[in-house]
């Protein structure tokens, strides 16, 4: 075919001569495919190097991870998960990395038990004017025991120790979390009184909260434990004023109880005192009249054979010698000598309570 | 020829890897999956692992999530057995158990669809469960008798046993209440009831405090009178005691009355000239009757 649309050529024999560079061209050509052969040899050779380093990871120090092989979790029950540091796996398709956030603590909100409200209104604390009633589309609340109304959230503080059940088990472990949490607030309020929950077992509401939401989280496996659970329940808004009355009626009487208990305290610690004093006094009196009375005894019995022996000479004695003491003691003594004409003597007395003056002691006759 | 083997061993590993694409395919730890053979299924597999099949025209493989998936129905008005209305929400967590059964049952096994099947079969089971009890099983200050417990999983019975009957290949994996509420009209009267209850208790605050008081204090009055006359029986007990005892010594002075009566004069009569006695002797009187009889310088008349 060439032949016929070049017949200028056919005459010429097919000389060596184009031959040689056309050799060369194609020596030139066989060169460069060469070379880059070459070239694709290490590219080929640096990607395979490539696909195999691909298999180095690391795992940061809040993580953990799981490898899968073909689908399936790589290691033995307890030693699924991967610690931080660096680790390697076959690249993909036939391993596959999932890191799973672990030590970090996770927070949920409860849904359902609070008036509608906005995290602006929140923050500056002020509350829209709440109507007359509650519309169950907006605003949330629960029911206690005594069926009464009251608001109530709370807030779960946890972390994820088993990831396995967490990450492969649940589309979103967080959510159903968020939903337990719900139950636990509309279940625990359902067995509480409404005081209970608002001033005399706040703790106690708050422990079964906690208790409601281990038990289900336990039950559902989810693989977290709980951290903290934070509650916050206050009467509807509409009731604001007759609730704090009740509180502050609350606190009146027991103010009254305490005064009257520091009453009964001083009282009867009063009339402790007072009782001892007088118990004490009669034991005094007692031992002092004993006493005495032993005393005088003995004096008697001394001075009985003394008396026996001459009872007009004791007498006299005894009575002389209480007589010295007691005159050197006397304040006025005054000696009447009879008069010579055997007449009574006359003696004016003027009687005051107190001399106004002491005299001095009267000249000794 | 080593170029040859070097040729023949790259194309034998691409083969593999086109027949591994091909034949092999991977279930993960959070997937079941289901192999159709000619648009039919055929194969259930819910263990994780990689599994042989036929190349597309011949076997088809659909995966599917089987974690638990959450899912809530409409808040909705039900009666009670004693004829409250009560708001109930339930949530569901639901995984595809069963992915042969899950898959032609919704087109394409799609999970919109199995829901809306699920919130059909909650809201009729709720209904029923909710209207077989009295407010009372719901909220409840006796633990015994609140079955708030046993009303959920009676909704969850329901539902498990219609899923079961229409063989869904869905299973239940928990359910809960998770919102209770009343029509809003009745919460306004709600409000009212709880009104006149806090007045109630603040009255009942007020005479409590006052009454409670007064109790205190007059106990505490009357045990202190108490006190202080027993101490006072006390006393005249021990003053008792002492004058007995007395009387044991009384014996003594029996021995000779007369010098007992003598030394009591005695003491009386020191005790008497204690203080501040004034006292007024004429001669007779001893120890100065001594004067008597001495000789004075008295002039005789």
């Amino acid at each position: 075919m060439s032949r016929d649309h070049e017949p200028d050529h056919t005459h010429e024999p097919p000389a060596p001569a184009p031959v040689t560079p056309d050799d060369a061209g194609s020596q030139a050509l066989a060169e460069a495919l060469h070379s880059s052969f070459a070239i694709v040899k290490v590219v080929m050779l640096l990607m395979v190097l490539a696909f195999f380093s691909s298999g180095f990871f690391t795992v940061g120090p809040s993580e953990k991870a799981v490898i899968l092989r073909f689908g399936r979790p790589v290691g033995e029950a307890g030693k699924v998960l991967l610690n931080s540091g660096w680790h390697w796996s076959y690249p993909y398709p036939i391993d596959e990395v999932v890191k799973i956030p672990i030590t970090e603590i996770q927070k949920v909100n409860s849904t359902v038990g609070w008036y509608a409200t906005t995290p602006e209104q929140e923050l500056s604390g002020e509350e829209l004017p709440a109507g007359a009633s509650l519309n169950p589309a907006v605003d949330g609340y629960a029911i206690t025991a005594d069926r009464n109304i009251i608001h109530t959230r709370a807030m779960l503080y946890y972390h994820i120790e088993n990831p396995i059940h967490f990450v492969f088990d649940f589309v979103s472990a967080s959510n159903t979390m968020q939903n337990v949490l719900n139950n636990a607030l509309l279940y625990t309020a359902a067995h509480f009184n409404v005081d209970d929950v608002l001033t005399r077992d706040v703790a106690g509401f708050r422990d079964a909260v906690l208790q409601r939401v281990s038990d289900l989280t336990e039950q559902e496996q989810l693989g977290i434990v709980i951290d903290q659970c934070e509650v916050q329940s206050v009467p509807p808004r509409q009731l604001k004023d007759v609730f704090s009355r009740v509180t502050s009626a609350r606190e009146n009487r027991n103010k009254l109880l305490n005064e009257a208990h520091s009453y009964e305290n001083q009282v009867l610690s009063q009339s402790g005192a007072q009782a001892a004093s007088i118990t004490n006094a009669a034991a005094a009196d007692r031992a002092r009249f004993v006493e005495s009375i032993t005393a005088e005894a003995k004096r008697f019995s001394d001075l009985l054979p003394k008396y026996e022996s001459n009872p007009g000479l004791f007498a006299q004695q005894t009575l002389v010698q209480m007589m010295g003491p007691i005159l050197t003691n006397v304040q006025d003594k005054i000696f009447l000598p009879g008069r010579a004409d055997g007449k009574p003597r006359e003696l004016r007395l003027m009687l005051n309570r107190e001399p106004p003056q002491p005299k001095t002691a009267a000249p000794n006759p | 020829m080593k170029r040859n083997l070097m040729t023949i061993v790259i194309g034998a590993v691409l083969i593999v890897i086109f027949a591994l694409l091909l034949f092999v395919f991977q279930v993960r730890r959070s997937e079941v999956a289901v192999v159709t053979t000619f648009g039919k299924p055929t194969r259930n597999l819910t263990e994780p692992g990689a599994y042989g099949k036929w190349p597309w025209p011949v076997e088809k493989v659909y995966k599917f999530d089987q974690r638990v998936q959450n899912f809530e129905d409409r808040f909705s008005q039900n009666l009670t057995a004693d004829n409250n209305n009560l708001l109930v929400m339930v949530y569901v967590g639901w995984k595809i158990s069963d992915a042969k059964a899950f898959f032609p049952k919704f087109a394409g096994g799609s999970t919109v669809a199995a829901q809306n099947m699920l919130e059909s079969m909650l809201r009729s089971a709720k209904s029923a469960v909710v209207g077989r009890h009295p407010l009372a099983d719901f909220v409840n200050a006796d633990a015994k008798q609140l079955k708030f417990d046993a009303i959920e999983s009676e909704i969850e019975q329901a539902v498990q046993s219609q899923l079961q009957t229409n063989n869904c290949g869905i299973e239940i994996a928990f359910l809960g209440i998770k919102k209770l509420g009343l029509p809003e009209n009745v919460t306004e009267t709600v409000f009212q009831r709880m009104t006149s209850e806090r007045q109630i208790l603040i009255s009942q605050f007020q005479y409590e405090g006052e009454a409670e008081a007064q109790k205190i204090k007059s106990a505490a009055d009357r045990q202190a009178a108490e006190t202080i006359a027993n101490a006072d029986a006390a006393a005249t007990r021990i003053r008792g005691e002492g004058e007995a005892a007395a009387a044991r010594v009384l014996p003594v002075f029996q021995q000779n009355p007369e010098l007992a009566n003598f030394l009591l004069r005695i003491s009386a009569l020191q005790q008497s000239l204690n203080q501040r006695a004034t006292l007024i002797f004429d001669e007779r009187t001893p120890p100065f009757d001594l004067f008597q009889h001495l000789p004075t310088n008295a002039p005789s008349r």
